[in-house]
């Protein structure tokens, strides 16, 4: 399998609104949320919970269709099941009667790969995330850790362009989840995928991302995007450093600033009382 | 091995209770016969044939009436469980059927249809259906949505999914129900043979209890009928643990 170094795809979000119909009424989940992601960056897409930032990630990997608007992948409308796009939810998500090694060939076996072909594949796949040994292992055998890095191999088996990573360390433990993103950034710096992580955690986002869109809270749109200009590899310790900072402090300023403007009128009630 | 022994252990148990309860009381053979008589006749009665003739028949009943109620409750409880609307509308009546007592049906089944071996396979079926269509509804519907949702990302058909993980996830839900079901066929098959047979381990019963007075011979089919309910329960156990792994 050829695994081109400059690979990534872009994505595009345009104007996206979506809606869901709950038992209280309509809720509109995004409105007027727009995001241009280029070609083998790294963007991170940060906001409070239920900001909608889970539901962008969902939009870009085809599970949901936009009520307004467009989301393209490559240039194409995000569809899912495509090949080019690997995704990771926030829980592992491991089919409990499978071993380790048939959970991560998953994606091959759906598309018809023979047997012998997509475990080979799933072994190296489950090499690159670390964890060579725990191939013939079930999932409930697995710690927390070891799950979510099974996942990733699931995600990764395709060799996809893009990579979707919703919140796939936020059950970890800090120390694994230092760990997990150190793992991250040297797999995007072997390969420039184009990687979309969510995350709620500011050092996290400054610690990964190139790019770190801030999104404001429902009805969540992209508040504005922070450049990361932080040389890489970026080790833990970096982290300390002024620049880092100053961006971590710039990205609170930009949540709290659009929080700040949902929160107004409860403000305003409070001061009039 | 200490599976084995644990039951021989319990089963001397049961015949030591069994045996020092007739010596206790006192019983006469047609109120309680004593744990050696039973052998005894159940010795006689396989002897003599009388015992094969009517088992032969008792089992070919449940094994088709198995196979027939569990078959349509397995395709009936995967209808009820993808869909609300077939749920809505069937569930009703499968309530209502279950809750009026095959046992004053039975006559009027055996009479609708025929009075034979089919009769018995109907009225067997019925009593089997029930219990295997709900597990079957509440398995599939035990689909982890988390799991579905993981599928449909990586773009997998309607038949992928059903393979792959609905048909997975309803096993161990859907052989708890088989468990119950397999049992109630060895009931199902005797209160179809009380509607009206000639031959079945229910005949016997009828035969030995009220005809004969022959309580001994009556306790040689009841624990026929016990046996044949523990060897069927046992290879349904041992398909789900082929089958279920977890």
């Amino acid at each position: 399998m050829a695994s081109t170094t400059s690979s990534g795809l872009d994505l595009s979000i345009d104007d996206v609104a979506l809606r869901f119909a709950t038992p209280s009424g309509p809720l509109t989940a995004l409105e007027h949320c727009s995001l241009e992601i280029p070609a083998g960056s790294f963007t991170v897409i940060i906001g409070p919970n239920g900001c909608g930032k889970s539901t962008l990630l969902r939009l870009l990997a085809g599970l949901l269709a936009a009520d307004h608007g467009r989301v393209t992948v490559g240039g194409a409308a995000a569809r899912p099941g495509d090949p080019r796009v690997g995704l990771a939810f926030q829980q592992p998500r491991l089919v409990p009667w499978r071993l380790t090694i048939d959970n991560v060939a998953l994606p091959l076996e759906l598309a018809g790969v023979p047997v012998a072909t997509r475990r080979e594949r799933a072994a190296e796949a489950l090499e690159r995330v670390g964890l060579a040994a725990a191939a013939d292992l079930r999932p409930r055998e697995l710690s927390g850790g070891m799950a979510q890095r099974a996942a990733l191999a699931r995600a990764l088996i395709t060799d996809p362009s893009v990579l979707l990573l919703d919140e796939p360390f936020s059950a970890l433990d800090a120390l694994t989840r230092e760990t997990f993103d150190a793992e991250l950034q040297r797999l995007w710096l072997e390969r420039r995928r184009t990687v979309v992580l969510v995350t709620h955690s500011v050092p996290e986002a400054v610690a990964l991302g190139d790019r770190v869109a801030v999104m404001t809270p429902r009805p969540g749109r992209v508040a504005r995007v922070v450049p990361v200009d932080l040389p890489r590899p970026r080790p833990a310790e970096m982290l300390g450093d002024p620049r880092a900072a100053e961006i971590a402090a710039e990205i609170r300023e930009v949540l709290a600033a659009a929080h700040a403007i949902e929160l107004r009128p409860w403000a305003e009630q409070a001061g009039a009382a | 091995m200490t599976r084995i022994g644990g039951a021989l252990l319990s089963l001397v148990a049961f015949l030591a209770v069994w045996k020092l309860a007739t010596v206790v009381g006192g019983y006469p053979d047609y109120i309680l016969p004593p744990p050696e008589a039973v052998v005894e006749r159940g010795g006689r009665a396989i002897g003599s044939g009388l015992l094969w003739e009517h088992t032969a028949v008792t089992l070919l009943e449940i094994v088709l009436g198995f196979a027939v109620g569990a078959t349509a409750a397995v395709i009936t409880g995967t209808a009820l469980g993808k869909s609300i609307l077939v749920e809505r509308v069937l569930s009703p009546y499968i309530v209502a059927a279950q809750a009026v007592p095959i046992l004053a049906l039975a006559p009027l089944l055996d009479i609708w249809f025929g009075g034979g071996l089919l009769a018995r396979v109907v009225i067997c079926a019925l009593i089997v259906f029930f219990p295997i269509a709900i597990a079957t509804m509440v398995g599939i519907r035990s689909t982890d949505p988390l799991l579905a949702e993981m599928l449909r990302s990586l773009g997998a058909s309607g038949s992928q999914r059903t393979r792959l993980l609905e048909i997975p996830s309803a096993l161990p839900v859907l052989f708890g129900g088989l468990r119950v079901g397999v049992t109630l066929a060895v009931i199902g098959a005797v209160v179809a043979e009380w509607a009206g047979a000639g031959t079945g381990l229910g005949v016997l019963i009828n035969i030995a209890n009220q005809g004969l007075f022959d309580t001994p011979l009556m306790f040689v089919a009841l624990t026929t009928l016990a046996v044949i309910g523990l060897v069927f329960y046992g290879l349904v156990v041992a398909v789900e643990r082929r089958l279920v792994s977890r």
